[in-house]
C-alpha cells in the first residue's frame, strides 16, 4: 500500500470517528477553508483599515499645525508663573534654574482649503490636501517622558505590557488579510522608536496578535526566505511532508491544534512568496512613486508609505509606521526642517493615493506623535533654541472613511498650552474602534481578575470628528 | 476597644435611630458604605467610622471640632461633603452631637463586616477524606482518589496509560525539560520491573536540567530579563539570580526558605552571598533611565509592580486592583494596598534625578579575592569624595549648586565612578537605614498623597506574627509562608498541576479571588496543599506525587466519550497534548541534532539572531553571536533584551519580562513555521541532525529513517509514516540532490512535526 492509499484509509477511519458523535475541527477546519473566525462586529463598521504614521518624539504642534499668534507677540517674555505653577515637566531641573521663556513660532502660517485649515510653511503638501484631512488640536495625554508616553498612545497604559492598539483591533475583528499578518509595523528614521517591541506587543492577549516589524533591509518578516540552498520546490515538498505526517498524527489523536498548526504552514508559505512580492515596489508606476518621492533602494519612510498602501490593499487590517527623530529640545529649526522635509509629501502621497484607489474611504490615516511641545522655550545650547515636551495640547491629524473632512475639531488657548475642549488619547483610541465597527466598552480581555480594555476606565467618542 | 464601650442609653439609641441614620442613609451611605467605600471610607459601622478612609479617621470621637467629617460637611476646609450641596445646618448639628456623644450606635453596627471573608480561598485547608472508587484497581495515589471520584460520577471511565515510550518522553519534558536520549528509552523499555517508572522519575528529579527546567518556570513569575527595558534598555547584569533559581531548585530548598530568601534574603541573620543574590527576585522590575524623567515616579511602579506580583505569584490574588480604588470584588481596600506597598517601598533605589549616576543600585559586587580588595577600595574612595562634597556644601551653604569648587569635586567623583575595577555585579534588594513613609495614593497617583501607612497586611488573611517592632519584609516574607496561610502553598500547588496538566485546579491561576474561577476538585487542591506543607514544601516530592499517579500517566489521545461530556476535559478523564514551550522546542532539537551543549549557569548567551531582529530599538544594542558551545546552550540562557527579545522566544509565546506572568499562552502562527522551517539556528541544526543520520554508512534508508524518529519523536514510524519519508528522500534523489541535501530535507521534516513540538 502506498503512503496516499493508506492516508485515505486513515481519512475513512476518521469519518467513521466523526460520524459517532465527534464534531471534529469545527474551528479549525474553519480556518484551514480560509474562513473568517471572526467578524462579529458590534455595529457596522466605517473603516476596514488602519493606517498610523507615529511620528516618534513628539512633533511640535507649534510650529506646524497649532497657529498661535498671540504667543508671537509674547515671544522672549517670561513665563507666566500660573503656567507654571503645579505642572510636572520632563527635565524639571532645566525649568526649576530660572523661569522659562515663552517662544513664539518663526514659522509662516496659511490657510488651506474650504474651510481656511492652518498649516506652516513646513507642510506644504499636506496643505494640498487641506480638504481630505481634519485637524485635531488640544490633545492631551498623561506622561511626559518618551518610552511611557509612547506606550500611552499605543496602549492606553503608560506601563509596559498592555496590548498595543492594533492588537485589540485584530483580536477583536480579525484581519482580511490571507497571506500577511494582521498587524504590521513599519519604521524609518535613524533609529528605532523608544520602547521597542513593547509599543506594539500584544501584552497579555495572545502573541498571534502582537505587530509583525516588516524590516527595510534583508527579509521584509524575519525568517521569510528559504534557508540558503534551498529552492521554492524543495520548501513545497518539505511542506507536504510535513501536512501528510501532521495528519496522520491528527488522525491518530483527534487533535484539532494539529489542523491548526496545517493551516500555520500554509500560510507561512503563502507569506513566502507574497512577502517579497509585497516590497518590491518596480511594479509601482512613475508617477506614484514620484508622488510619493520614493528613490529605488532607499529605505525611507516614502517607501513605507508606499507599502502601507500595499498592505492595505492586500487586506492587512492595522498598519503602523514609526518615523523617528522628532525630539527637538535643542534647536526648534534645521532638525524640524530636515524631518517635517521626509514626511510632508509621501503623507500627503498617501492620502491622495489612497483616495484615487477608492481606498481612503475604508481606511483611517492617523498622523501624529506622543505628545507636542512647550510654548516655552528651551535653552540647551547657547545660540539655539528648542521646546520641551508638552502633554497638555498637541495636534493630530485625520483622513480616510467616517470623518468629517477639512475641519479642526478642539482647540487650544492663545498661547496653545491648554486645550479649550478635552480630547485624551482615549478618546482617539475610543474612536478608531468605533469607526472599526467596536464599542470600546464591549472590547475586553480578563486578565488579572479584571476585565481590561484598550481606554482603561476613560474613552468618549470624539463626535465633532464622526461624520 | 470596642469592648470597653458604655452600653447604649435609651435616649442614644432614639437620637441615632430618629436623626443620625435618616441622615447618613439620605446622603452618605450610597458612597461610603462597607461595600462601596469610596475613598476607603464606610460611615456604616462605629469602627469603620473611627478608622477612617485614605485621608485618615472622619471622626475623633467626642470632638466635633477635630473630626474631618464634621469639617468636611461644614465646607470649612478643602474637602467638602456631600459633593454638591451642602447639609442644612440643623442637619450638620445633629452629626456634631453625635460625635460629641462618642458615635452611640446599636451594637449590630459597632463592629465592621468585611464582606467576602467567608470566600472558600480564604478559609485554612483542611484534608478530606479520601473518595471511595470503583475501580480501585486503577489508583495509585490518593490524587486518583479525587480525580476518579469525579469522572465516575459522570459515568466516565479514565484512559488507559499512555504507551511506555510516549510516558518516558512526556515525564522527561515536563521535569527537565529534555526528550529522552534513545539510550535512556532503550533502558527503561527494557526495564520490565513494576518500578522502572518510579526509578526513572527518581533519575530525572536528581538531575541538573531538572532545575533549569524548573527555573524557567519561576523565572516568568520573576519577570527575569537581561536588560532594563523602557526606553534606553540596557543590558543589565541580574544572571546570577538566575542561577540561584536553578541551584535552588536542584538543591529542592523547601518552598517558604525558597520564598524567604528571594523576598528577605538581605534581612536574614548574617545572609549569605546566596542570600542577597536571591534578592534579586524583587529586583526585575523595568527600570526608566530616560532623560527628564522623575525618578521617584518610576521607582513608585517598581514597587507597585512587586506588590502585585507578590500578590499573583504567592497569594494568587489580584491586588494590583486595588492601587486606585478599593478592590471592586474582593475585600481588600486601596488602604491595604498601601499598607502591603509599605513593606516593600524601603529599598535604597535611586528616587532623585541627583542620583541619576548610581541608577539600579543597590548592588553585590562579587569577584576574586584580588577583585574585590580593588572594588572594596575604590568604593571605599567614591564614600570618601561624596562625604567631602556634602562638608564642602554645608560649610559654603551660600555658594550655590554652581559653585566652581563644588562642580570641580562633582566631576572628579563623576570620573572615579568611571574608573569602577571590573567586578561582576549582581541586583540585590537592601534596605534603607530609615524606612520611607509610605501613603495613600490617591486615585492610584503618586503626586496626590493620602493619609499616611505602616506595613500592614490585609484583614481579611491571617494577621502578621507579633513582633516588638515594626513590622518589615522579611515579616511579610515569613507570613506568606506560615503554616495557617490560605493561599500561597494552594496557589503554588495549583501552579505545579497546571504545568503537568495544561490548566490548574483552579483555572484561573493568579486569580483566587470571588471572580476567579472555582476549583474543579476543590479537596484534591486542599489535600496536595497540605501534602506540600507536611513535606516540608518540598517541591521535588510534590511534582514526584504528580507525575507518579495513575492520572498524571493517562493517554492524550481524543476520546469521543470524554469530548461529548466533558469537552474541556475538566475531569482529566485523559492527559492533554500540550505544545511546548519556547524555550523547550528550541532544547529538543539542540538534543535531537546533538549540538546540545549540556553546561548549566553562567552569563546569558547569543545564539544566531535573524538580521534586523534588534533593529527596532531605541539604542541599538550590538548582538554578537555566540561561537563555541555556546552557540548551543537551552533556550533559558539566551540573552532576553526587553525592548527587541530573542525572535525565537517571544514567537512561542515566552513572556515579555514587563510584569509577572504566571501562565503561558499557547499559540499556533506562521510565524511559528517560518522559524521552524528557515531560521539559521534551526537549519543549522537540521543540517546537524542530517550528518548525524549518515553517521552510519552501512545502514539502509529504512534504518536511518527509524533512527531519525527515534531522534526526535522517541518512538518508532508506522509503516505509512516511514513509506512518507521515502517518498519525500526519493523526489529530493529525482531533482539530482546531493545526499546531504536529501537528509537535511528529511530532518527540517522531522523537526517541523507537530509531534516534535508537543508533549503527548
Amino acid at each position: 500500500m502506498t503512503f496516499d492509499d493508506k492516508l485515505t484509509l486513515a481519512r475513512t477511519r476518521r469519518q467513521l470517528f466523526r460520524d459517532c458523535g465527534v464534531g471534529v475541527g469545527k474551528m479549525a477546519l474553519a480556518t484551514l477553508l480560509g474562513e473568517q473566525a471572526f467578524g462579529a462586529r458590534h455595529h457596522p463598521a466605517k473603516i476596514e483599515h488602519v493606517i498610523y504614521l507615529f511620528m516618534a518624539g513628539g512633533p511640535s504642534h507649534l510650529e506646524m499645525l497649532d497657529y498661535k499668534p498671540e504667543l508671537v507677540k509674547w515671544d522672549a517674555k517670561p513665563t507666566p508663573d500660573s503656567m507654571l505653577k503645579g505642572k510636572r515637566f520632563a527635565f524639571m531641573d532645566s525649568f526649576a534654574k530660572e523661569t522659562p521663556k515663552l517662544l513664539g513660532t518663526r514659522r509662516k502660517f496659511t490657510q488651506h482649503g474650504r474651510n481656511g485649515t492652518w498649516f506652516s510653511d513646513l507642510l506644504p503638501h499636506m496643505a494640498g490636501v487641506a480638504d481630505d484631512v481634519t485637524v485635531l488640536q488640544g490633545v492631551s495625554t498623561e506622561n511626559f517622558n518618551h518610552g511611557p508616553a509612547k506606550l500611552f498612545s499605543n496602549t492606553g497604559s503608560f506601563r509596559p505590557g498592555r496590548p498595543a492598539i492594533g492588537s485589540w483591533v485584530t483580536y477583536g475583528i480579525g484581519s482580511e488579510s490571507k497571506d500577511m499578518p494582521g498587524y504590521v509595523v513599519l519604521q524609518s528614521g535613524p533609529r528605532g522608536p523608544r520602547g521597542g517591541a513593547s509599543l506594539w506587543g500584544s501584552g497579555f492577549l495572545p502573541t498571534a496578535y502582537q505587530g509583525i516589524p516588516f524590516l527595510s533591509v534583508g527579509d521584509p518578516i524575519l525568517d521569510l526566505s528559504t534557508p540558503k540552498g534551498v529552492g521554492n520546490e524543495e520548501q513545497r515538498q518539505t511542506l507536504d511532508a510535513i501536512r501528510d505526517l501532521n495528519k496522520v498524527r491528527y488522525e491518530a489523536t483527534a487533535d484539532e491544534e494539529i489542523l491548526t498548526r496545517i493551516s500555520q504552514y500554509e500560510m507561512a508559505y503563502r507569506m513566502q512568496s507574497s512577502g517579497p512580492e509585497l516590497i518590491d515596489l518596480s511594479k509601482e508606476s512613475d508617477a506614484t512613486k514620484a508622488l510619493y518621492g520614493v528613490e529605488a533602494g532607499k529605505p525611507s519612510y516614502a517607501n513605507n508609505c508606499l507599502l502601507a498602501r500595499r498592505l492595505v490593499e492586500r487586506g492587512v487590517r492595522f498598519v503602523q509606521l514609526y518615523h523617528t527623530d522628532w525630539d527637538h529640545h535643542d534647536d526648534i529649526t534645521k532638525p524640524l526642517d530636515k524631518v517635517s522635509r521626509e514626511i510632508d509629501q509621501p503623507t500627503a502621497a498617501l492620502i491622495t493615493d489612497l483616495k484615487q484607489r477608492g481606498l481612503l474611504d475604508k481606511t483611517l490615516v492617523i498622523w501624529g506623535g506622543e505628545f507636542g511641545r512647550t510654548p516655552m522655550g528651551e535653552v540647551r545650547e547657547k545660540g539655539k533654541i528648542g521646546r520641551n515636551h508638552h502633554i497638555d495640547a498637541y495636534s493630530l491629524v485625520m483622513a480616510g472613511g467616517g470623518i468629517n473632512h477639512g475641519i479642526t475639531v478642539g482647540g487650544t488657548d492663545e498661547l496653545g498650552f491648554s486645550p479649550s475642549e478635552q480630547i485624551e488619547v482615549h478618546d482617539v483610541h475610543a474612536t478608531i474602534l468605533h469607526l472599526l465597527g467596536i464599542n470600546h466598552l464591549k472590547l475586553t480581555y480578563r486578565f488579572q481578575g479584571r476585565d481590561f480594555r484598550l481606554t482603561d476606565i476613560k474613552g468618549r467618542l470624539i463626535d465633532k470628528l464622526l461624520a | 476597644m470596642l469592648g470597653i464601650l458604655p452600653t447604649l442609653h435609651a435616649q442614644d439609641a432614639a437620637f441615632f435611630e430618629s436623626k443620625v441614620q435618616p441622615l447618613l442613609r439620605a446622603n452618605c451611605l450610597a458612597c461610603h458604605s462597607e461595600k462601596n467605600l469610596t475613598s476607603g471610607l464606610s460611615l456604616e459601622t462605629r469602627e469603620s467610622i473611627t478608622k477612617g478612609g485614605n485621608r485618615g479617621p472622619a471622626v475623633k470621637t467626642g470632638n466635633p471640632a477635630q473630626s474631618l467629617m464634621i469639617e468636611a460637611v461644614k465646607h470649612t476646609g478643602a474637602l467638602k461633603m456631600p459633593p454638591g450641596q451642602r447639609l442644612k445646618d440643623e442637619q450638620i448639628a445633629v452629626l456634631e452631637e453625635w460625635v460629641k456623644r462618642g458615635l452611640p450606635m446599636p451594637a449590630a453596627l459597632l463592629k465592621s463586616k468585611r464582606p467576602g471573608a467567608d470566600h472558600w480561598a480564604f478559609q485554612a485547608p483542611k484534608k478530606a477524606t479520601l473518595p471511595a472508587v470503583q475501580q480501585a484497581s486503577w489508583v495509585r495515589n490518593p490524587i486518583d482518589h479525587f480525580i476518579l471520584a469525579k469522572i465516575e460520577s459522570a459515568k466516565l471511565k479514565p484512559s488507559a496509560e499512555a504507551g511506555r515510550a510516549t510516558l518516558l518522553r512526556r515525564v522527561s519534558l515536563d521535569l527537565i525539560g529534555l526528550p529522552p536520549t534513545p539510550m535512556e528509552l532503550e533502558e527503561f523499555l527494557n526495564d520490565q520491573r513494576p518500578q522502572a517508572y518510579e526509578k526513572a522519575v527518581d533519575r530525572l528529579l536528581a538531575s541538573p536540567h531538572y532545575g533549569e527546567r524548573w527555573a524557567r518556570v519561576w523565572l516568568d513569575i520573576a519577570r527575569y530579563a537581561d536588560s532594563d527595558g523602557y526606553t534606553i534598555d540596557a543590558p543589565r547584569e541580574i544572571w546570577m539570580y538566575r542561577d540561584w533559581v536553578i541551584n535552588a531548585l536542584n538543591q529542592d530548598m523547601p518552598f517558604d526558605q525558597f520564598v524567604i530568601e528571594q523576598l528577605a534574603g538581605d534581612l536574614l541573620p548574617n545572609p549569605t552571598k546566596a542570600q542577597l543574590i536571591a534578592t534579586g527576585f524583587h529586583r526585575n522590575t523595568p527600570s526608566n533611565f530616560e532623560g527628564g524623567i522623575d525618578f521617584e515616579q518610576y521607582r513608585v511602579e517598581a514597587v507597585a509592580d512587586r506588590v502585585q506580583t507578590t500578590g499573583a505569584a504567592f497569594l494568587g490574588l489580584t491586588l494590583g486592583c486595588a492601587r486606585c480604588h478599593d478592590h471592586k470584588y474582593d475585600p481588600i481596600s486601596q488602604r491595604e494596598f498601601y499598607q502591603f506597598f509599605a513593606f516593600l517601598n524601603n529599598v535604597d533605589e535611586v528616587d532623585r534625578e541627583a542620583d541619576r549616576r548610581e541608577f539600579n543600585k543597590p548592588f553585590l559586587a562579587l569577584g576574586n579575592e584580588e577583585e574585590m580588595k580593588r572594588y572594596n577600595a575604590w568604593e571605599a574612595q567614591l564614600q570618601t569624595l561624596e562625604m567631602e562634597l556634602t562638608q564642602y556644601r554645608e560649610k559654603n551653604a551660600l555658594a550655590g549648586l554652581q559653585d566652581p569648587a563644588a562642580l570641580e569635586r562633582q566631576r572628579g567623583i563623576d570620573a572615579h565612578r568611571r574608573r569602577m575595577p571590573k567586578v561582576q555585579r549582581t541586583l540585590i534588594m537592601r534596605e534603607l537605614p530609615k524606612p520611607r513613609q509610605s501613603y495613600i495614593h490617591l486615585g492610584g497617583d503618586f503626586t496626590r498623597r493620602g493619609s499616611n501607612v505602616e506595613p500592614g497586611v490585609p484583614a481579611v488573611l491571617p494577621p502578621l506574627a507579633k513582633k516588638d517592632r515594626a513590622p518589615n519584609r522579611l515579616d511579610l516574607a515569613e507570613w506568606l509562608v506560615a503554616k495557617n496561610h490560605p493561599l500561597t502553598s494552594r496557589v503554588t500547588v495549583n501552579r505545579a498541576w497546571q504545568k503537568f496538566f495544561g490548566k490548574g485546579i483552579v483555572d484561573t491561576e493568579n486569580d483566587f479571588g470571588s471572580v476567579g474561577d472555582k476549583p474543579t476538585h476543590p479537596e484534591l487542591l486542599d489535600w496536595l496543599a497540605m501534602e506540600f506543607m507536611d513535606r516540608r514544601w518540598s517541591q521535588k516530592a510534590l511534582h514526584k506525587v504528580i507525575v507518579m499517579s495513575a492520572t498524571y500517566r493517562q493517554s492524550s489521545e481524543g476520546r469521543a466519550d470524554v469530548k461529548a461530556a466533558d469537552p474541556e476535559n475538566r475531569m482529566l478523564a485523559r492527559q492533554n497534548r500540550l505544545r511546548l514551550e519556547a524555550e523547550l522546542v528550541r532544547d529538543s532539537a539542540l538534543v535531537a541534532c546533538g549540538l546540545f551543549s549540556a553546561k548549566v549557569g553562567g552569563p546569558s548567551v547569543y545564539p544566531p539572531l535573524p538580521a534586523g531582529a534588534n533593529t527596532v530599538t531605541q539604542v541599538k544594542r550590538e548582538w554578537k553571536t555566540s561561537t563555541g558551545p555556546d552557540r548551543y546552550r537551552r533556550g533559558l540562557y539566551t540573552y532576553f533584551q526587553r525592548s527587541a527579545p530573542h525572535p525565537g522566544l517571544i514567537l512561542f509565546d515566552a513572556p515579555d519580562a514587563t510584569v509577572t506572568c504566571t501562565r503561558r499562552i499557547r499559540s499556533n502562527s506562521p510565524l511559528q513555521a517560518l522559524t521552524l522551517l528557515n531560521d539559521e539556528a534551526f537549519f543549522e541544526f537540521a543540517q546537524a541532525f542530517a550528518k548525524k543520520l549518515a553517521e552510519d554508512k552501512d545502514t539502509t534508508d529504512e534504518a536511518r529513517i527509524r533512527k531519525g524518529y527515534m531522534l526526535t519523536l522517541n518512538r518508532q514510524p508506522s509503516s505509512m509514516e516511514a513509506a512518507r519519508v521515502s517518498k519525500l528522500l526519493a523526489a529530493q534523489r529525482d531533482a539530482k540532490r546531493d545526499e546531504t541535501a536529501a537528509w537535511t530535507a528529511v530532518s527540517r521534516v522531522l523537526l517541523n512535526l507537530d509531534e516534535f513540538m508537543t508533549r503527548e
